[in-house]
């Protein structure tokens, strides 16, 4: 299967400042690529180059096979829905939606029946029938949303980029929106590559989940493999939900400041800087002293809890060092009480740790 | 998923540099720069054509020779040394520049505290630029019908004139009001001044007023925080004001000849006159002079305050 | 500031004075511009208040010995030839803005180039469209030599609203219809101009102002054609009757009027610009 998107060596820099760095990815044709990263990470940029309303310094980049670098936004074949929707305040829903086919270079439609047609079917499959009419400024935040879905998708595009789409919306918009968005995914094939800095997103909407740091892929794999195998620590921090320690390896354990932590299966024995990562529902809170032989466990104090809903997270303040988090799943636990200030054993088996060097 | 210190969730746009630079930067590539400043190519020959060619012109002309009603492009410099000869001439140089300094130190005096009181004793934003407005809208009425309104201000039984009597501040009617040099000077001084208090009060209204109570708090009176914190931060203003108002008395001669009964002779009026009996290459002359003038003014003011780094 | 109530206070006088000083000459000419005629003088006394010298003005009162102002055909010479240098500089003007949108080579000298059009004085523009004009043997006249001076001083404040305009203008609805496969120039058409065409108007307005008041440039370009502020400008050296007066505050009312049109299109402009960014807002 050829990949419908190919990126090879795309850099690009800002007054010096390198934004991408020689980033290479692949698409495949009819996926579902989410794409997480923080701020910086250069991931709107790649968008926009991608889409030609920027040039890359270097590097290529082609769709289904050819080389677009230097062929205008217009000539790609790439539908993109911005953050802030971009919709035309001047028409209605309807003659946002029908402006693509109407005015596209290649293939715009004349029949005004044909155009009718279409439009009216994207309405109706994105949820918006009936709404035609509204003036722009009459809509919600999420009905513009799939006005802007609704005008890409109606093109026929190779490919659409989703440039952090959901984070104008309120939490419950949101899921809603992912739900629709894979459902649309699914009905007409088309390839997504939606970037987003939210990891819940990220991990939830992709088939295949690429972190982006610092300009460059730092890992591009199926979502659980990211989430339970996250390539390096700085990824695992994207994850935001992993404990993240910092220090070195001597004679195959994990040392930092008084701590002293056996490390898993497969790591280096020794290593002058090391990061040691585990996530916070693989710890168990127990009373101090009940330490098994071949689990890490540290001291600490019971700080404060969070309930989400379907868990809880609770804080946790170790000698030194910053908070430590466990989050216990309430399908598996049942909630417990902590006496804030006391001191508690937290324990988890040594294999499952992450441990970067 | 956590709530203590992350900011991952649900990050808006990460442009980064484009977000700060705006349009100018970051502008939106379905065309080549190349076919972009295609556009700019008419604009370009216009000014280059209808403007550029004939200030060059004038830099040539005043090289020729002038007979009586012509020129020919003869080369010499006999206009030149006749000009700076001339009695006449040299004092229209004199006059010009004397006119230039008096009016702007009189739209600086005039203009600086109203541009105080805008900038850093108004704060509602709307009625600042409400009162902006009122100082800035007489500007953009007929030039000269505001030239013309101070002739029955000014004269003998002018507005002035009579009002003074009538409260008795004087017994006899002051001439030397109209038809003189003061005059041309109160006229400049009013059509000019709102060049000096917009971008004045404009500065100002930048100042964050916390410097002000700082300062305050740490005792210093009112005098001393004017002469170390207000008025260098308002320096930016001034010399932009100072700019804008040397551009248009350099260039004068409307008002001056209006206002002091042909008296009053500028660089301007001297070309005017000069055109007038088809004098080209000496009102060339006066022309250029004029021109070298202006830029030394503007760079002499530029050097005061490296405008660039401060607006 | 604010605790320093004296200060303040004084300041606020102050200011107030120096509004009159700015009014104060245009007050008293539309106060003599009721003066009665023909006898009545640009001076005080008001012998009696009367509309005689604006029906003066339409020749609507019996021949005195006060000429006529001779508007009828000065009048229609400056609006064609306003309403012309509006159109090119306009035009021009969004042009250039346009390009700018780009960073493209030279953008800086270019900047200057234009600006420098609005700096220079009138009366060396003047005196070079004079000079050129002698020796290449072309006539001076509104529509050509005069047009040509009107613009390139009305030309850069045109550009720089237009600039103003765009430096606001969201450019993401401009990419969106790119992405749609529609052409730059269409999306131009479509969509950036319905968008920037309150700005485009207040860019108008502004030059065709600047073009009717014009004068230093005029004086020396138009050669025997009169425009509005020439016919004034010739009444200058003659003895002055209320009729000036009366057409100071007649062109003086139009002059405003169009300023306050132009302040609501600027004002409209910019609000539709803004309205992409802030589509964003929920419910």
């Amino acid at each position: 299967m050829t990949a419908i998107l190919d990126l090879h060596g795309i850099s690009k820099a800002y007054a010096g400042k390198p934004a991408l760095r020689g980033l290479s990815l692949s698409v495949d044709r009819g996926a579902y690529v989410s794409m997480l990263g923080s701020s910086g990470s250069g991931k709107s940029t790649l968008l926009r180059i991608i889409a030609g309303f920027e040039r890359p310094d270097a590097g290529d980049i082609r769709v289904d096979g050819r080389s677009v670098l230097g062929v205008g936004a217009h000539e790609r074949g790439i539908g993109f829905v911005f953050q802030n929707f971009a919709l035309f305040p001047h028409m209605t829903v309807f003659e946002n939606v029908a402006f693509g086919l109407r005015h596209r270079v290649r293939g715009a439609l004349r029949a005004e029946q044909e155009i009718r047609r279409r439009v009216e079917a994207m309405l109706d499959m994105v949820g918006l029938g009936g709404l035609g009419g509204r003036a722009i400024g009459q809509i919600s935040g999420g009905q513009k949303q799939r006005v802007a879905l609704a005008r890409t998708l109606v093109t026929d595009p190779a490919i659409i980029l989703l440039d952090e789409p959901l984070g104008a919306l309120d939490a419950n918009l949101r899921e809603r929106m992912m739900v629709e968005l894979r459902r649309i995914h699914r009905q007409l094939g088309i390839t997504f590559l939606h970037v987003t800095g939210n990891e819940q997103e990220a991990l939830a909407m992709g088939d295949r989940l690429t972190v982006l740091d610092n300009g460059a892929v730092a890992q591009l794999a199926e979502p659980d493999a990211v989430y339970n195998r996250p390539a390096s620590a700085r990824v695992a921090r994207f994850l935001n939900c992993y404990n993240i320690f910092e220090g070195r390896i001597e004679d195959g354990r994990f040392r930092r400041d008084g701590l002293s932590l056996p490390c898993p299966k497969g790591a280096p024995r020794r290593a002058a800087e090391a990061s040691y990562c585990v996530r916070f529902d693989r710890i168990t809170i127990a009373e101090p002293g009940s330490a098994q032989p071949d689990e890490a466990a540290i001291t600490a104090r019971f700080v404060a809890s969070e309930y989400d809903g379907p868990t809880i997270t609770y804080f946790f303040a170790p000698p030194n060092g910053k908070a430590v988090e466990v989050e216990y799943h309430l399908s598996h636990h049942r909630p417990e009480e902590f006496a804030v200030d006391r001191e508690y054993l937290l324990r988890w088996p040594a294999e499952d740790a992450l441990v970067y060097a | 998923m956590n709530s203590l210190g992350n900011a991952n969730t649900g990050s808006i746009d990460e442009r980064g540099p484009m977000s700060e630079l705006g349009a100018a930067r970051g502008a939106p590539r379905a065309t080549t720069p190349f076919a972009a400043a295609l556009l700019a190519v008419p604009g370009i020959l216009w000014m280059v054509l209808f403007l550029l060619g004939p200030l060059l012109m004038i830099v040539y002309v005043s090289f020729w020779t002038q007979k009586t009603f012509t020129i020919e492009s003869t080369l010499t410099l006999k206009s030149w040394i006749f000009f700076f000869s001339s009695q006449t001439y040299l004092s229209a140089l004199l006059t010009t520049l004397r006119i230039w300094l008096i009016v702007l130190v009189a739209t600086f005096v005039v203009g600086y505290p109203v541009a105080l009181y805008i900038g850093l004793f108004i704060r509602n934003k709307t009625i600042q630029t409400i009162v902006l407005v009122i100082c800035v809208v007489p500007f953009w009425t007929s030039f000269l019908i505001r030239v013309l309104a101070w002739r029955p201000m000014l004269g003998t039984e002018g507005a002035v004139n009579l009002l003074l009597m009538k409260l008795g501040v004087i017994s006899a009617p002051i001439d030397v009001l109209l038809f003189t040099e003061f005059s041309v000077i109160i006229g400049m001084t009013q059509i000019y001044v709102v060049f000096m208090v917009g971008p004045i009060a404009f500065m100002l209204s930048r100042i964050d007023h916390s410097l002000i109570e700082a300062a305050r708090d740490l005792g210093a009176g009112t005098w001393r925080i004017f002469r170390t914190i207000i008025f260098p931060l308002s320096l930016p203003g001034v010399v932009t004001g100072a700019i804008f108002v040397s551009v248009m008395v350099l260039g004068e001669f409307a008002t001056s000849a209006e206002l002091s009964g042909r008296k009053v002779n500028m660089l301007g009026n001297i070309i005017v006159t000069q055109v007038g009996s088809l004098k080209w290459a000496f009102a060339a002359v006066a022309g250029v002079i004029l021109t070298v003038l202006m830029g030394l003014v503007i760079a002499g003011l530029l050097r005061v305050v490296n405008l660039r780094k401060e607006l | 500031m604010q605790n320093q109530p004296v200060l303040r206070t004084l300041l606020m006088l102050y200011t107030g004075l120096f509004i009159v000083f700015l009014y104060g000459p245009f007050v008293v000419l539309t106060i003599l511009s009721f003066q009665s005629g023909p006898e009545g003088g640009p001076q005080f006394p008001i012998i009696e208040w009367s509309t005689y010298w604006y029906r003066h003005l339409f020749g609507l009162t019996p021949p005195s010995r006060v000429a006529p102002l001779p508007i009828g055909r000065a009048l229609v010479l400056s609006l064609s030839l306003s309403f012309m240098t509006m159109v090119t500089s306009t035009v021009l003007g969004t042009m250039t803005a346009q390009a700018f949108r780009s960073r493209f080579k030279g953008s800086g000298i270019v900047f200057y180039l234009i600006v420098l059009g609005m700096m220079v004085p009138g009366v060396l523009v003047g005196l070079g469209v004079a000079l050129v004009s002698t020796q290449f043997g072309i006539p001076r006249n509104w529509w050509g030599t005069a047009f040509v001076a009107h613009v390139v001083y009305t030309f850069p404040f045109a550009f720089l609203v237009m600039l103003a305009i765009f430096n606001r203008f969201d450019r993401s609805v401009e990419e969106a219809a790119w992405s749609l496969g529609v052409s730059p120039i269409t999306t131009f058409r479509k969509v950036t101009f319905p968008l920037i065409f309150p700005g485009v108007l207040s860019a108008m307005l502004f030059a065709f102002t600047l073009s009717y008041d014009e004068f230093p440039r005029t004086l020396f370009a138009a050669g025997p054609d009169l425009t509005l502020p020439l016919a004034i400008y010739g009444t200058f050296s003659v003895e002055i009757h209320p009729n000036v007066f009366a057409f100071g505050v007649l062109t003086t009312l139009f002059s405003f009027s169009l300023l306050a049109v132009y302040g609501i299109l600027m004002m409209l402009s910019v609000r539709r610009a803004k309205q992409v960014a802030i589509q964003e807002e929920i419910r």
